[in-house]
């Protein structure tokens, strides 16, 4: 069995072209903190949740050739998304067969509960936007003056008072207004950049 | 809408949200709005919707429940960004002290960082995928030793902990000169870990870091010694997957080179790879098969041992790119650079020697690493007795010329080829010119051919992909099912596991979420 480094080599030696590659590595770090979290919360212990994660990647990954071998195989990045959806997909909705063990997750619970595939497509599609809003977040924070993010997050994410916002930062009111709607713009752009390269 | 003296237009309010900071327009608008509460308002506004606002604070926020989940993504020690050209010293960052703490007991002795089992932990010493490796010191035997052990994030597998005590007791059974000797493996210990001969000294890579190209004794020597541990690992039946200048250990005051982390690429890869989608390590010493996911067997290590070589050669690996996928395109495709370009100093023997175990076939290669160690013997001690020791006969096969002499031969016949070519019509260029093309591997002797010369020279790597050809493969028009099925089967042995792991609830319960 070839290792898994010798694996991705070959992967990457079979994709057509360098855009693939790229998306390859977009798809799995989105992915898989995506995938990660969606395991953890459904019960999974730490290590079997990365098995998992692992596991999908490398079965991903070789059936490549099948989506190589067809004529009308459209964008690689399309083809990655839709079959780590349908995978998520049926994870959240297969009953889990053992109930959840004393001490276990109180997150967990809320989806043990899911089962009907219409819920799980909603989970999975609200933890993708999550993984996109906080990936773009990300990109923002380093891109920006260390007190606008602070602006943003304390007077929007954190839900502090303007004023009191200002205050703590020493800033003035109005720059915190400018900050964090400056900041929520280019969230978003990026935000949209993201779905419009996945979608 | 506004009752103000200045204007509150939308369209100055948009420039605070994309204007440069320092522009006139911006700093105006910006002393507007720190005045007029109406514009403030509308300003979130035109940034976001109340809709969007809430989304980006819910989305942002992690609740407690999700805390510690939050926590183990960022522990992961291979979250690696969209960059794979990764150093090892990136991941090492992410073994902090905390996780270093996690994994010992508390020391017994003061100027210790703590215990593991019956070792002193004395130091860390360096820190990779699959875990971390300290300096450590054996009470009961009284020596120092390196152990390595299994990060925490890995411990918790059980296909990981396996693996780690299968390919170590693989590599322990090899007892080599040159080989790092594996003193012990307890792989039932939380973490699991395995304790090696310490060795004193620095590695092959941070001796080339530092001093560039290396004298043709100590290449010879230094490869030789390599040689001969990978035939002692083949004759177990071990492959190592991995040689390479970081795992090549020299040793201080004694002239002595020392191969390991056999097999434990794999254990680690295994953990960290196909998590983050990038390659853990360097892809720069793999050879053409390994690179294209094919079975591998002892020449694979060859190909490797090939690189080692060219790397003490030239003071830098063969296939250079600047991704992943130029380097591994260069491995399958191209020749590497004459090495006499690149230090002159480079004897023509030694560049056929290299130029063989580069062949893109296995079967062009030597056809064992005794054989290698064998040659690089006589090498040896040809470079040190000229007067009494020939160098051996397979080196000398194609006479003595200089590959600049042949280069000159080649580039002249060449241009004698292609005047005529063009004499006789472009039928003829059509006819001959794709078979000259798809030889390459007939030229292995022959130096460098000119196809390689190009794209060595090219400084576009990632971008030169070729459309390799559409396998036969029957085109299947239930690929998503099959896919899913495959996948399916894969989350059975997961959920398997995950029953079994929660059997022994009482040990793995300190892995679960605390509320």
């Amino acid at each position: 069995m070839p290792s898994d480094l010798e694996t991705r080599a070959s992967l990457i030696l079979r994709l057509p072209d360098a855009a693939d590659v790229e998306a390859w590595n977009e798809f799995t770090s989105l992915y898989g903190p995506l995938m990660y979290r969606l395991a953890r919360r459904r019960g999974l212990q730490a290590a079997d949740a990365e098995d998992l994660v692992q596991e999908v990647f490398t079965a991903v990954s070789r059936s490549v050739e099948r989506w190589l071998a067809r004529k009308d195989r459209g964008r690689f990045r399309a083809w990655l998304f839709r079959i780590a959806r349908n995978r998520a997909i049926n994870f959240l909705t297969r009953p889990k067969h053992r109930p959840q063990a004393a001490g276990g997750a109180d997150a967990a619970n809320q989806l043990a509960a899911v089962v009907s595939p219409d819920v799980a497509a909603d989970v999975f599609d609200m933890e993708y936007r999550r993984e996109l809003f906080r990936r773009a977040a990300e990109q923002v924070r380093r891109s920006v003056a260390d007190n606008t993010w602070r602006a943003f997050w304390l007077s929007s994410v954190e839900a502090l008072g303007v004023a009191e916002t200002a205050k703590r930062l020493g800033m003035s009111v109005g720059s915190v207004y400018i900050a964090r709607s400056r900041t929520m713009a280019r969230l978003r752009a990026i935000v949209r950049e993201f779905e419009e390269r996945q979608s | 809408m506004s009752h103000q003296l200045e204007p509150c237009e939308d369209r100055r309010l948009r420039l605070l949200l994309t204007a440069a900071e320092d522009s006139t327009e911006y700093k105006t608008a910006a002393t507007h709005v720190e005045s007029c509460l109406n514009c403030q308002t509308r300003l979130g506004a035109l940034a976001a919707d109340v809709q969007e606002w809430s989304e980006a604070r819910e989305l942002l926020t992690t609740n407690g429940d999700d805390l510690q989940i939050e926590q183990e993504l960022r522990d992961r020690p291979r979250r690696l960004s969209e960059d794979d050209r990764t150093s090892d010293d990136d991941r090492s960052a992410a073994f902090n002290s905390a996780v270093v703490r996690q994994l010992l007991s508390p020391p017994s002795h003061p100027e210790m960082l703590g215990r593991l089992g019956r070792y002193e932990i004395e130091r860390l010493i360096g820190a990779g995928g699959m875990g971390v490796v300290f300096k450590g010191f054996d009470t009961e035997l009284n020596r120092p030793v390196a152990i390595k052990a299994l990060a925490p994030h890995l411990a918790g597998s059980g296909a990981a902990r396996q693996r780690f005590a299968r390919e170590a007791r693989a590599a322990a059974a090899i007892v080599h000169e040159h080989v790092v000797a594996i003193h012990d493996v307890e792989s039932e210990q939380d973490p699991p870990f395995l304790v090696m001969q310490y060795v004193a000294g620095h590695s092959l890579q941070a001796r080339i870091d530092r001093d560039g190209p290396l004298s043709i004794c100590e290449i010879l020597r230094i490869a030789r010694q390599t040689a001969s541990a990978l035939a002692a690992a083949h004759e177990q039946g071990l492959v190592h997957r991995d040689v390479k200048p970081a795992n090549i250990l020299l040793e201080h005051q004694v002239d002595r080179a020392l191969l390991t982390d056999f097999g434990l690429a794999r254990a680690s890869d295994d953990a960290s790879l196909t998590r983050s989608g990038h390659l853990p390590g360097t892809p720069h010493y793999m050879s053409p098969e390994q690179a294209r996911g094919e079975a591998v067997d002892p020449r694979s290590d060859l190909f490797s041992l090939g690189s080692v070589l060219y790397a003490m050669c030239a003071g830098r690996p063969p296939f250079r790119a600047e991704s992943s996928l130029g380097v591994l395109r260069r491995i399958t495709d191209s020749e590497p650079r004459p090495l006499r370009e690149i230090n002159p100093q480079v004897p023509t023997w030694l560049c056929r020697l290299v130029e063989k175990l580069h062949a893109k076939h296995p079967g062009d290669r030597f056809q064992s690493a005794s054989q290698v160690a064998e040659l690089l013997q006589c090498c040896l001690a040809h470079v040190q007795h000229p007067e009494s020791h020939a160098l051996p006969e397979s080196l000398l096969e194609s006479g003595d010329r200089d590959h600049a002499a042949k280069a000159r031969t080649r580039v002249t016949s060449f241009a004698v080829i292609a005047s005529t070519l063009v004499l006789t019509g472009l039928g003829a260029l059509a006819v001959f010119l794709p078979r000259w093309h798809s030889s390459p591997a007939d030229d292995h002797n022959a130096g460098p051919s000119p196809r390689t010369v190009q794209s060595e020279s090219s400084t576009s790597g990632a971008s030169v992909v070729e459309t390799p050809a559409p396998p036969a493969a029957d085109v299947s028009t239930q690929w998503d099912d099959e896919v899913d099925a495959a996948l399916d089967r894969v989350e059975e042995s997961i959920q398997q596991l995950d029953g079994e792991s929660r059997q022994l609830f009482d040990v793995s319960s300190r892995n679960s979420i605390e509320p």
